[in-house]
Formats: structure tokens, sequence, C-alpha cells
């Protein structure tokens, strides 16, 4: 580069700075003597972040375990509900009720009724 | 320790019953390295000194956080560089002397000049005139270019080592340095 031959022609590279006599062999000591002595650390245990994920995995398995314990299941809900339906089926009596109400809904009297059988 | 091994160290440095005597190895064996690198920087002896211990401070307190990635020196060559960078912004010498090259014709060469009389009358600059007036030069140019100079032109480090030392690609610094020393020629031109 010519611009670097011109700076080096009319510089040089020579190092202009100094330093007072026998700054270096006074500085591995000079820098030793300003470090802080290392305190010992109290004694940890860390383990690797990995454990802590499956620690806590196996925590909220407990928890979802005793949740579904303690609650009722769908299965003894639907046993219950067909039971309850089934009593109710069995606690009506065998009388016309239902043919009433269904013959007041469709609005037919006994004679519509009749009528509507002598067709066949 | 009568021959200084990398290696060795680097494992002596990880171990709490050794680290102190393996960064003594360290110091012994880049003390001086690093003195220089810093104080073509700061400039000053008293200033490259006080970065100089900061810097060993902040490696030894952060030997926690180095895992051996890089060598040893160039862990302790990127703190002491940043460190010195971090002086000089702190200072705000550089933004005095910037003015010179950011303006070489106009009047900004008055700041400039405060540079050369401090390196002058420093007892610690063994240094002409125009080694002064680089120097002032150097100092006005922004950090990466500044550092890539010094390095390279000085030192003659090469690009990879630098580029391992600041994280900056190899590219981006040879674009670095020649516009570092495109200034540099135009600091001295303008002044003839």
């Amino acid at each position: 580069m010519e611009e670097e031959k011109y700076i080096e022609e009319l510089v040089g590279k020579r190092n202009p700075f100094v330093v007072p006599e026998g700054y270096f062999e006074q500085l591995t000591d000079q820098v030793m003597q300003s470090l802080p002595e290392r305190r010992p650390r109290a004694k940890t245990v860390w383990m690797r972040p990995v454990f802590y994920y499956a620690a806590a995995s196996v925590c909220a398995l407990f928890v979802c375990a005793a949740v579904w314990l303690s609650w009722p299941s769908s299965s003894q809900q639907e046993q219950k509900t067909v039971a309850e339906a089934v009593q109710a089926v069995q606690q009506q009596q065998p009388d016309d009720t239902f043919f009433d109400e269904a013959a007041d809904y469709m609005m037919l009297d006994n004679q519509a009724i009749y009528a509507c059988l002598s067709d066949y | 320790m009568e021959k200084y091994d990398d290696q060795l160290i680097l494992q002596m440095l990880m171990n709490p019953e050794t680290q102190r005597r393996a960064f003594e190895a360290c110091v012994r064996q880049y003390g001086e390295q690093l003195y220089w690198q810093v104080r073509k920087i700061v400039l000053t002896h008293d200033d490259a000194n006080d970065v100089l211990q900061n810097s060993f401070l902040k490696a030894w307190n952060g030997l926690g956080s180095f895992q051996g990635e890089s060598k040893v020196f160039t862990w302790l060559s990127r703190i002491a560089i940043n460190e010195s960078l971090d002086f000089l912004r702190r200072n705000k010498q550089r933004l005095a002397a910037s003015e010179v090259l950011s303006t070489p014709t106009g009047d900004g060469s008055k700041s400039g000049e405060r540079i050369v009389d401090r390196l002058v009358a420093d007892p610690y600059f063994d240094g002409s005139e125009t080694e002064a007036l680089l120097q002032e030069a150097i100092a006005s140019l922004p950090d990466v270019q500044r550092t890539v100079f010094q390095l390279r032109y000085f030192d003659e480090m090469k690009y990879n080592d630098i580029s391992h030392l600041l994280g900056t690609s190899e590219g981006a610094l040879k674009a670095s340095y020649h516009i570092a020393v495109k200034k540099i020629t135009e600091f001295f031109k303008a002044r003839d």
C-alpha cells in the first residue's frame, strides 16, 4: 500500500515510548499484590438444569395423580346417572298417563282415535 | 515455573488450588506485551499502568467465566484493549483529538496539538515531534481503526489474530486499516 509506505518513510515504526527503569521487573509483584484473595466458596450442590426439569416434571405428575384420584371419575358419574334413570322408570306406575299426554299434545280425542282405528 | 506452557497454565487456572500461581505466570509471561498494547492506546505511562492493573484485576475476577475457549493471551489482550478504550472514553481525550482529523486544515488542530505537547513534555516519551504527531493522528481515529492500526502497523500482527482478538471479520479489519492509513496520510499531508 502506497500510503502505508508514505507513513513508514516519514515516521518509521519505532516504538517511541519508554518506561521507568525496572518497571517490568516489578510489574508481576505489583499486579499480584493488588489482586484480592479468593474466598473459599460455601459448598453448594448444583445440578445440571436437566435434573431440575426432571424433578419439576415428577412433582407435576404427583399433583396430577392426586387431583385425578380425589376427583369422581366420569365413568362413575355415568353409572350413577343411568342408575337414577332406571330407578325413575321403575318408579313410574304402568298407567295411561303418558298415553293421555300424547293424545292431548296431538289434539286427538277418543272419537277421533276410534275413527282412525276403524279405517284399518 | 521454568517454562510457560499455555495448556498447562489453562488447566491450572481452572483449579482453585493452583489458579493464583498460574495467574502469576500469565502476568509474568504477558505483562510486558500487554503493557505496550495498552500504552499505545492511552499514551502515557501512568495511565497505561493504571489500565493494565485494572485489566489484570478484571481478568482475575472474571476467571470463572473464562472457559479456555480462546488462548490465554487473546483473552487477556481483549480485556486490556477494552479497558484502554473505556479509559479513553471516560477521559474524553479521543473526542478532543478527533476534531483534528475531521477538520484537518481548520482550527481543530489546536486541540490536537495538546496531545503532541503532552507527549513531547512526557519524560517517558522518547520520540520526535513527527512520532508524536503520528500518535496524535492515531488517537483521533475511531476505536476499531485505531486499534487495528496499532496492532497491524507497529506490532505487525496478522489480520487473523486481530480478528480473534476483536471479534471482527478479517475483511472488515482490512477495510478499517486501509481507512486508518488513508486518514493518517491525509493528516500529515494537510500539515505540509
